[in-house]
């Protein structure tokens, strides 16, 4: 590669080097969502109230907004979210806590880890719809069904989420631990829960948005209120405005919880920073 | 051993391909797709086609099979069905609303005299004292989803008695039938075959009968696409007619006992071909001979009911208030009645 040429030419300026490992890091840009969404949805107003897309493919965006409205106004709104609310937050809660506990312990004990994992991975695959008659014979087609078919769905993902964040701890430091003397409970409470807490965080996401897919199965049967049983009430009669009117409901549910999950983690994980 | 090269391979492939999609074109001109339920109610379309009436009729059907009905009629709205026989639900009814299926003719009906579809009550309200459809005041009545026939029949039934009574859905038969055994639910309407071994088990008993307060129901309609009804009238007539044939082979047969006890049998023979075909020909023999109803001679339309109907779907706000009989029924291709 070298030219013996290149020695007679005079030196050249420095070259400036600047720093360039900046990465791919994401920038936040706030207004790009919303832009997404108010374009998405002028072209199939667009669409719909010029005719290319057909009443049967798809309904008129203020159609939707037209049945929200009728939702709101007339109080039914709220008579459904109510029991879904409600639904979701006793099934999610015991289905997340429950998997919550298991996880630490199958993180902890390699006797619970032997004796659990296969168990969890036998019945995380199982579709929980599929079990719903059962559920209900077993629980009654009550309340306790629908809570018990969250609390199922919820249990396996956090489960696995869980003992993989106690997994993913710093050995380094739990060694640590061990030689300066700290009581295993210590270690517990002041290394593997801070620690394994991002990954349980993570995981919960998942797991509150399979709750909430859930929630639309658990109100199959036997529910004359809730989000679910109005979406599916508005599918059987081919209602498309009134069924884009719940999934927008259930989009919404999403967001909050979504968003209600990045306060608890920016409380609990505020050591990080 | 003959050897191809690389291009022509590919021409193979493509001259394959090309005829493979031709054919169906070819074919395509009096190929209709019928599509159908796993009900002796559905016979007159298993009749057309075992007794080649449909082929008379210059027409090559394929029947397709559907597990509820719901599926069928967005099936025939998205063209994958051309005909087929279902109940009046909320769903039909906006679909045609959206201009995509048309309602043309008739099929089962209640008929005063003949065991129609059955209340059922569960052991548990029986034993309560509900013995007749006016003691289930207060009661909670199954139904598959809001807007279904169940729906329909309940409700109408409770306006006659004058009594409350509040619905729960329950998606499939299969459910229904579990949380009345299980006294989860109260009460019940249902096709006599399915209501009558039910009954004879002891886990529910009969309380009433639906033709006592809709005598002249008209419970299942003939409809195809909005479109094969507007420009399609030879296609139509030409199915409506293989149809009508294998249905006046069906109610001669198994209700005027035309044929007497072998007529039956033959009967029988040809529907559980495609009826509780799981099952021995002797137990299914009863159940079909159970779920004997009038299918409506001729296609014929009971306008007077499906009118009833509509308005009962808007008076409970699941349909909208400005649909007409019209833009759900087209009265054009066979004759019309009031009863």
């Amino acid at each position: 590669m070298s030219d013996p040429s290149d020695h007679k030419s005079p030196p050249t300026a420095p070259i400036e080097v600047r720093f360039r490992g900046g990465g791919f890091a994401p920038r936040p840009h706030r207004w790009m969502g919303p832009v997404v969404f108010v374009a998405v949805i002028a072209l199939l107003e667009c669409g719909t109230q010029a005719g290319w897309i057909s009443a049967l493919t798809f309904p008129k965006p203020s159609d939707v907004l037209g049945a929200f409205g009728e939702l709101w106004e007339s109080g039914l709104l709220f008579q459904h979210l109510m029991p879904s609310l409600g639904r979701l937050a006793v099934g999610g809660a015991i289905g997340a806590s429950l998997g919550i506990a298991v996880g630490v312990l199958i993180g902890l004990f390699s006797y619970v880890r032997a004796g659990m994992v296969p168990v969890v991975a036998a019945i995380f695959p199982i579709p929980k719809i599929a079990l719903l008659p059962l559920f209900v014979i077993w629980f009654g087609i009550d309340e306790a069904s629908k809570y018990a078919l969250i609390a199922f769905g919820t249990f396996t993902p956090t489960v696995v989420a869980t003992y993989g964040a106690v997994d993913n701890v710093d050995r380094s430091l739990i060694r640590m631990g061990q030689s300066f003397g700290l009581s295993w409970m210590s270690i517990v409470r002041k290394i593997v829960l801070p620690g394994a807490m991002p990954g349980i965080l993570s995981g919960l996401r998942i797991s509150l948005a399979i709750a909430i897919i859930l929630l639309v199965a658990a109100e199959m049967l036997g529910a004359s209120h809730g989000i679910g049983a109005y979406i599916l009430q508005a599918g059987s009669l081919y209602d498309l405005e009134r069924l884009f009117a719940g999934v927008v409901i259930l989009s919404l549910l999403g967001v909050t919880l979504s968003a209600i999950i990045g306060q608890i983690e920016r409380r609990l994980l505020r050591w990080r920073s | 051993m003959v050897t191809f090269n690389r291009r022509q391979t590919m021409g193979l492939i493509g001259g394959a391909a090309a005829l493979g999609l031709a054919a169906p074109a070819i074919a395509q001109n009096n190929r209709i797709v019928v599509g159908a339920l796993r009900f002796t109610s559905h016979s007159g379309s298993f009749i057309a086609v075992e007794r080649n009436y449909f082929a008379e009729a210059g027409l090559d059907v394929e029947l397709r099979f559907f597990e509820a009905a719901q599926p069928m009629a967005v099936a025939i709205a998205s063209g994958d069905v051309d005909y087929a026989v279902t109940a009046v639900s909320g769903g039909l009814i906006s679909l045609a609303n959206r201009g995509a299926i048309k309602v043309i003719g008739g099929a089962l009906s209640e008929e005063p005299g003949i065991d129609g579809q059955i209340i059922l009550a569960s052991d548990a309200a029986f034993q309560a004292g509900v013995t007749t459809p006016a003691a289930l005041d207060g009661k909670v009545f199954g139904m598959s989803t809001a807007g279904s026939s169940f729906h329909y029949m309940g409700s109408r039934m409770a306006q006659a008695e004058g009594i409350d009574l509040s619905f729960t859905p329950l998606q499939s038969v299969g459910a229904i039938i579990g949380a009345l055994r299980t006294g989860d639910i109260d009460a019940w309407s249902i096709v006599p075959h399915i209501a009558k071994p039910l009954a004879a088990s002891g886990a529910v008993h009969e309380i009433g009968r639906v033709s006592d307060y809709l005598p002249n129901y008209q419970v299942t309609t003939v409809f195809t696409s909005a479109q094969n009804a507007a420009d399609e009238r030879e296609k139509t007539n030409a199915f409506l007619n293989g149809f009508s044939r294998g249905v006046s082979d069906y109610n001669s047969t198994m209700i005027d006992n035309a044929g007497g006890e072998d007529g039956v049998n033959e009967m029988v023979d040809l529907i559980h071909r495609y009826v509780y075909t799981d099952r021995e020909r002797e137990a299914a023999a009863t159940s079909i001979i159970n779920g004997t109803m009038r299918l409506n001679e001729g296609a014929r339309l009971n306008v007077g009911s499906v009118r009833d109907q509509l308005e009962w779907f808007q008076s409970e706000d699941l349909i909208d208030a400005d649909i007409t009989l019209e833009t759900f029924v087209d009265t054009s291709y066979v004759e019309t009645f009031e009863a």
